[in-house]
């Protein structure tokens, strides 16, 4: 199978779920299968060490950042040469502008939200997220066929030697493109947006104490995780507002959420239920943010910072 | 025709001139406003007047200010005496009261009570200058003062003036204060006649400059007030205006849409600031002040009457929408009004236009939302409303399908809110076991709707109300019960106006019957010490103190009463649709507010409730102040459950809270 | 500008789905129907736009349960006009609805089109950047933030971790919209009412020759229940048993 894998990049390097397709296209492709990584724009000698057998490469002054048309030309472009049997797109803002435009242009089947994908002969079988995780969708599409994979079904591609071949593709006619860039947003480092971490550490009334806010921020830090709090934390003064989740503070959607001494309100419950994983740990096993959780323990919160500290630390 | 009486008419007619001009500013928005139809019942409503002029009923509730009050006032009709001899003698010479007593018996009352009014006086000046109650902050202080000031200059001139006729003519028995006020002012002789002769004068002087002075002063409610009384609200405490039907939509968004009663409210206003310290969004350090609302409408007509503010939005401009949705719909401020000003019929009128221009609170907008489609403000699926029968070990009968005796409407949070479903689980046992033949609408039911009409969503209220009686209309029953007080307002109260007269029983006044009637045996609370609230629209709005109380009796616990309790009860906060808004804003949230009242008491055991939307505020509370090893919230089927088992104790403070 | 805002219904998440006696699709019979959230913004921000620039606002939507009460609350809303398409599908997909929807919005004439960057169900692909391909249009998604300017727009553009872009571009254009500049809009009880006379007209669509929507083949529960996974032992033992779980999940890195 040959599988052509775009690249998407933030910041000028290839983001995490670009790092888990190509692991995915890899176990995919097989033994004598192919997977290349296509890249607009950007650097292809920071992408060869990444497990693809060649990186696809289209360089263009007008490419230095990410522009729906233009990418789109490239991509097309691209994916009209080398007709790979599949075409594989992160779940992300450029997935969502090219992916489906390409199939229904070129009447390719396309499967979105992907979480699991298994070949069998000139077959995928398929299965997909739906109703906001509540059910899944199994369906089977013949190759060639584009797909957009959720992050986290695939490990990331370790940093391996550069073994990639670099190809470098001439950019279509981009003149024409309509779509002009006009300025940029970068995250301001010193405030902080909870809903947009994938990671938050939540601590509740069972904390324990203010004292107990530093070591749980400490904790925080080393499991890239933002500190977050319910609603008594705020009240309390222990954390500032735009740290409270909950109906009346902010609705997140992380993919990992810890919940410390937190007992599982309906108002905060309200805030985080559609978490990627929720850890719960809270001292009374009846506490109902038990219901809403992953998994859970029973161990008392300020061990469980300790512990979580020490081993992250290490 | 002597000099005197020409003066005296001249100045007559130039003041009485001058004071009617002023007297037409005031009344001539309040005269040509829109009609409201309060002509009706006028035996019930003179005697509402009699009640609260004639016996201060809402004015003793704080006895001093009851006794200064009833002082002066007193004192205002006795001295109307003085005014007609003044005057009348100054036009028609040689007229006087004599022939009725004028110089025996009213004389000695109008110098007794001219040293009332003098006390009176004084008891105001030292309230407002030591006592300084914080009800009176943003009130007009300086009008205060000019007043006691123009009152003193009536009474003193008055005293002064007989004080130097005394002089002349003689001691007066029937006169001792102006008698011992001319012992001080030495002889007879042409000082005398002159003072006399001034001191009429300054006397007149006084009258007619008071007479000029009050239509710009708050205390033109002497004046307003016993109309105000008279032409007050008399439909049912439970039950909204309706909306007004103008092409704009509903609700009032312009001060000239405010009908003549509530204009006539504005002119009456005392600034005296109960409404302010009852108003429980005002004790959380919400922009609401009742007072303030009534003072800002009154000044924006004035100002408009004089052509400015032409540009001021109502909304957004007099009176901000913070303020608005602030309230809390309790009716602290409409009960404890001495003139039965109502601020908040006002406020959820111009709740109404924000809700039609869809200028409305972030999370009160999903709570509506979620009404619109769910039938409940919660977010969750109509299907499971009945859900919470799964966890009883029996099947309720369902309403729709049979006939029952008692048809409980449980409401949205005794449905939903798991902090209140073990409650409602705990009424239904006991009805069971009680052999009530009780049925539920299943998820026939939806809001009531009492919340959304207060929080000025008529629409949706219809249509709530609407779907709700029909499914009523489908069953048989004898009566209606519920554990929700605002439910209970509204399906008594305000479905009257669909054409429906329901008999609505609150479960404390079930549990009593039952009680009574031997079929719920309660056993000995042990004495322990409770305290209990009074749910804003279980008490205030529908008269029900006392069943709630004999059950408490009944069943062995020892009742310390918070001094806020029963008409004053200070409210939780949720009403009005507050509980579906955001709080961050608060100083202190009213629930908290409550938790440290009962815990002033220092040996209350339990917070007892009868509202479920009262145990999600208080349990929050609770936990907030971090005092749940000192204080419970229990609800009454709390008691009545725990007291017939021999370990109360233990019973009452198992479980969730 | 001629504006037009493509309407979804899909089923309410907060309510428990269930799935069908054959096993492909959820069972729609007892649940309730609302708009697709982020249809909803994208409705806020077509009424946004009129408001600003005095665009014209179309409201369209394939024919369905309920679609014509909510066509009716978008006038209700601030849109000019609402249109249904007619078509003889059962629950068309995005793919389906883009080749139904694309001619209908080259004959009203319209420069613009605003829909929800995604539904819950739309397994199968986006509408977006579906309608974009067929219609030969530029598309931008998971926008946040439009204005008209001059004779084309500018819209921003969300990507991951906080950033973001701004971009100018012509019409004609679809966008797919993230989030409305403000948030929607209130429409009171009454006015919900008011607009339940308002009429809606219909057009008929008809799907491609040989089309053939692609289908689920089985609906299922995912693996996990309810209640948490409980992990047992003392703190230490607790966090390396979590990190382990994590990172097998591939929530954590390595």
């Amino acid at each position: 199978m040959h599988i052509l894998v775009y690249i998407d990049q933030l910041a000028g390097a290839a983001t995490g779920l670009s790092r888990e397709l190509l692991t995915g296209a890899r176990a995919l492709a097989g033994a004598d299968g192919r997977v290349d990584a296509l890249l607009i724009g950007g650097d292809p000698a920071a992408v060869t060490g990444l497990g693809a057998d060649r990186v696809l490469s289209i360089r263009d002054p007008r490419l230095d950042r990410y522009n729906p048309e233009t990418f789109t030309a490239c991509v097309a472009e691209v994916a009209d040469r080398e007709k790979p049997d599949l075409l594989l797109f992160g779940y992300c803002t450029a997935g969502l502008d090219i992916a489906p435009y390409l199939a229904i242009g070129r009447d390719l089947p396309l499967v979105s939200y992907c979480t699991r994908i298994d070949a069998e002969g000139g077959c995928l079988n398929v299965e997909s997220q739906i109703y906001g995780g509540k059910l899944v969708a199994a369906s089977s599409v013949d190759l060639p066929a584009v797909l957009l994979v959720n992050p986290g079904v695939y490990r990331e591609v370790e940093e391996g030697t550069d073994s990639a071949e670099i190809v470098e593709i001439a950019a279509p006619d981009l003149a024409a493109a309509g779509t002009t860039f006009l300025s940029a947003t970068e995250p301001d480092p010193n405030a902080v947006d909870i809903t947009k971490a994938e990671r938050l550490l939540c601590v509740g009334r069972g904390i324990g104490d203010k004292e107990a806010i530093e070591d749980a921020r400490e904790a925080a830090r080393l499991l890239g995780a933002e500190l977050v709090g319910s609603r008594p934390v705020i009240d309390a003064g222990w954390l500032p507002k735009e740290r409270q989740v909950g109906k009346s503070g902010r609705k997140v959607k992380p993919r990992l959420y810890v919940a410390l001494g937190v007992s599982g309100a309906p108002e905060h419950l309200e805030g985080m239920a559609t978490a990627g994983t929720i850890v719960a740990v809270n001292s009374d096993p009846r506490a109902p943010i038990f219901d809403h959780a992953h998994f859970g323990a029973t161990v008392d919160a300020a061990d469980f910072i300790e512990a979580l500290t020490d081993a992250l630390d290490r | 025709m002597g000099s005197t009486t020409l003066a005296l008419i001249i100045v007559m007619a130039a003041a009485l001139a001058l004071a009617g001009y002023r007297f037409y500013g005031v009344l001539a928005p309040v005269l040509r406003a829109p009609a409201a139809a309060r002509f009706d019942r006028p035996g019930e409503r003179a005697a509402g007047v009699l009640r609260d002029v004639g016996l201060h009923r809402r004015l003793f509730r704080k006895t001093y200010v009851g006794i200064m009050h009833g002082m002066i006032f007193s004192g205002f009709v006795v001295l109307f005496t003085a005014i007609l001899q003044s005057f009348g003698s100054g036009l028609f010479p040689g007229f006087g009261l004599d022939f009725i007593g004028g110089s025996t018996w009213i004389a000695l009352l109008q110098e007794v009570f001219a040293v009332l009014i003098l006390a009176g006086i004084g008891m105001a000046a030292y309230q407002r200058l030591v006592l300084r109650p914080a009800r009176f902050r943003g009130s007009n202080g300086a009008d205060a003062w000019i007043i006691y000031g123009l009152v003193m200059a009536v009474v003193a001139t008055m005293i002064l003036e007989h004080a130097f006729r005394i002089v002349q003519a003689g001691s007066d028995p029937w006169r001792p204060l102006s008698s011992a006020v001319a012992g001080l002012l030495g002889g007879a002789g042409e000082n005398a006649v002159t003072g006399e002769h001034v001191f009429y004068w300054a006397h007149i002087a006084a009258v007619l400059g008071f007479l000029i002075y009050i239509p710009g002063s708050k205390h033109r409610h002497i004046f307003t007030a016993i109309p105000n009384i008279y032409f007050r609200e008399l439909r049912g405490k439970g039950v909204l205006s309706p909306a007004r039907d103008g092409a704009e939509g509903s609700g009032i968004s312009d001060i000239d849409q405010f009908d003549w009663k509530h204009k006539l409210d504005l002119v009456s206003c005392t600034e005296c600031g109960r409404c302010q310290e009852a108003c429980p969004a005002n004790a959380a350090g919400l922009p609401l002040s009742p007072k303030k609302v009534v003072m800002d409408l009154r000044d924006h007509m004035f100002a408009r009457e004089k052509g400015c503010q032409l540009d001021v939005p109502l909304i957004g401009g007099v009176i901000s929408e913070e303020t608005l949705w602030a309230c809390t719909t309790c009716r602290a401020c409409m009960d404890v009004c001495p003139v039965h000003i109502e601020p908040m019929t006002k406020i959820v009128e111009m709740r109404r236009s924000l809700i039609d221009a869809g200028s409305v609170e972030p999370m009160l907008q999903d709570a509506l939302v979620s009404l619109q489609r769910n039938g409940n403000s919660l977010g969750k699926p109509a299907r499971q409303r009945a859900r919470w029968t799964k966890d009883l070990g029996f099947k309720i009968k369902d309403a729709r399908k049979e006939p029952v005796d008692v048809l409980w409407f449980v409401g949205d949070y005794a449905s939903y809110d798991p902090r209140v479903q073990r409650i409602t689980l705990q009424v239904a046992q006991v009805l069971a076991d009680a052999g009530v033949d009780f049925g539920i609408l299943y998820d026939g039911e939806q809001n009531s709707g009492n919340d959304v009409r207060r929080a000025g969503e008529e629409g949706t209220f219809e249509v709530l109300a609407k779907s709700n009686i029909e499914a009523l209309e489908g069953c048989t029953f004898n009566r209606i019960m519920t554990t929700d007080p605002h439910s209970l307002n509204a399906l008594r109260q305000e479905y009257r106006m669909f054409g429906c007269d329901y008999e609505v029983v609150h479960y404390t006044q079930l549990l009593l019957e039952l009680a009574e009637a031997g079929r719920v045996v309660l056993g000995d609370g042990g004495g322990k010490v409770v305290t209990y609230h009074d749910p804003c629209y279980l008490g205030r709005y529908n008269g029900g103190f006392d069943a709630p109380r004999a059950l408490i009796a009944r069943a062995g616990f020892t009742l310390h009463e918070m001094g806020r309790c029963r008409e004053n009860s200070f409210c939780c906060g949720a009403g009005g649709g507050r509980i579906w808004m955001d709080d961050r804003t608060m100083t202190e949230r009213p629930s908290e507010n409550r938790i440290r009242e009962a815990l002033a008491l220092g040996d209350v055991e339990f917070f007892v409730v009868a509202c479920p939307k009262d145990t999600v505020m208080y349990t929050a509370a609770v936990q907030a102040l971090g005092v749940e090893d000192r204080i419970m919230v229990r609800d009454m089927i709390d008691l009545v459950t725990a007291s017939r088992n021999a370990d109360i104790g233990t019973e009452l403070r198992r479980g969730n809270g | 500008m001629h504006v037009a805002v493509v309407l979804r219904l899909g089923p309410d998440l907060t309510e428990e789905l269930e799935i069908n006696a054959d096993g492909t699709d959820i069972d729609r019979e007892w649940i309730g129907f609302k708009l697709n959230d982020l249809d909803d913004q994208a409705l806020e921000e077509a009424v946004l736009l009129k408001e600003a620039s005095g665009a014209k606002v179309t409201a369209l939507a394939l024919a369905g349960e309920g679609v014509e009460r909510q066509l009716q609350t978008a006038i209700a809303r601030g849109a000019d006009d609402a249109v249904q398409v007619g078509h003889d599908l059962e629950n068309p997909g995005s793919r389906a609805a883009a080749h139904l929807l694309a001619p209908v919005i080259r004959d009203l004439g319209v420069d613009l089109v605003l829909t929800g960057v995604q539904t819950s169900e739309d397994v199968f692909g986006q509408l977006a950047p579906f309608l974009a391909g067929l219609l030969k249009w530029r598309v931008v998604n998971g926008v946040n933030g439009v204005r008209i300017a001059g004779e084309g727009l500018e819209a921003t553009q969300e990507y991951s971790g906080g950033y973001a872009a701004r971009f100018a571009l012509p019409v004609p254009t679809v966008l797919g919209v993230q989030a409305a500049s403000q948030p929607p809009r209130y429409v009171s009880g009454s006015r919900l009412r008011q607009a339940s006379a308002v009429p809606v007209r219909t057009l008929d669509a008809a799907l491609p020759e040989g089309f053939a929507p692609p289908a689920v083949a089985s609906l299922n529960l995912p693996e996990r229940s309810n209640r948490a996974e409980m992990i047992e032992g003392d703190a230490a033992a607790v966090v390396a048993k979590l990190l382990q779980t994590l990172s097998e999940r591939s929530v954590l890195g390595g």
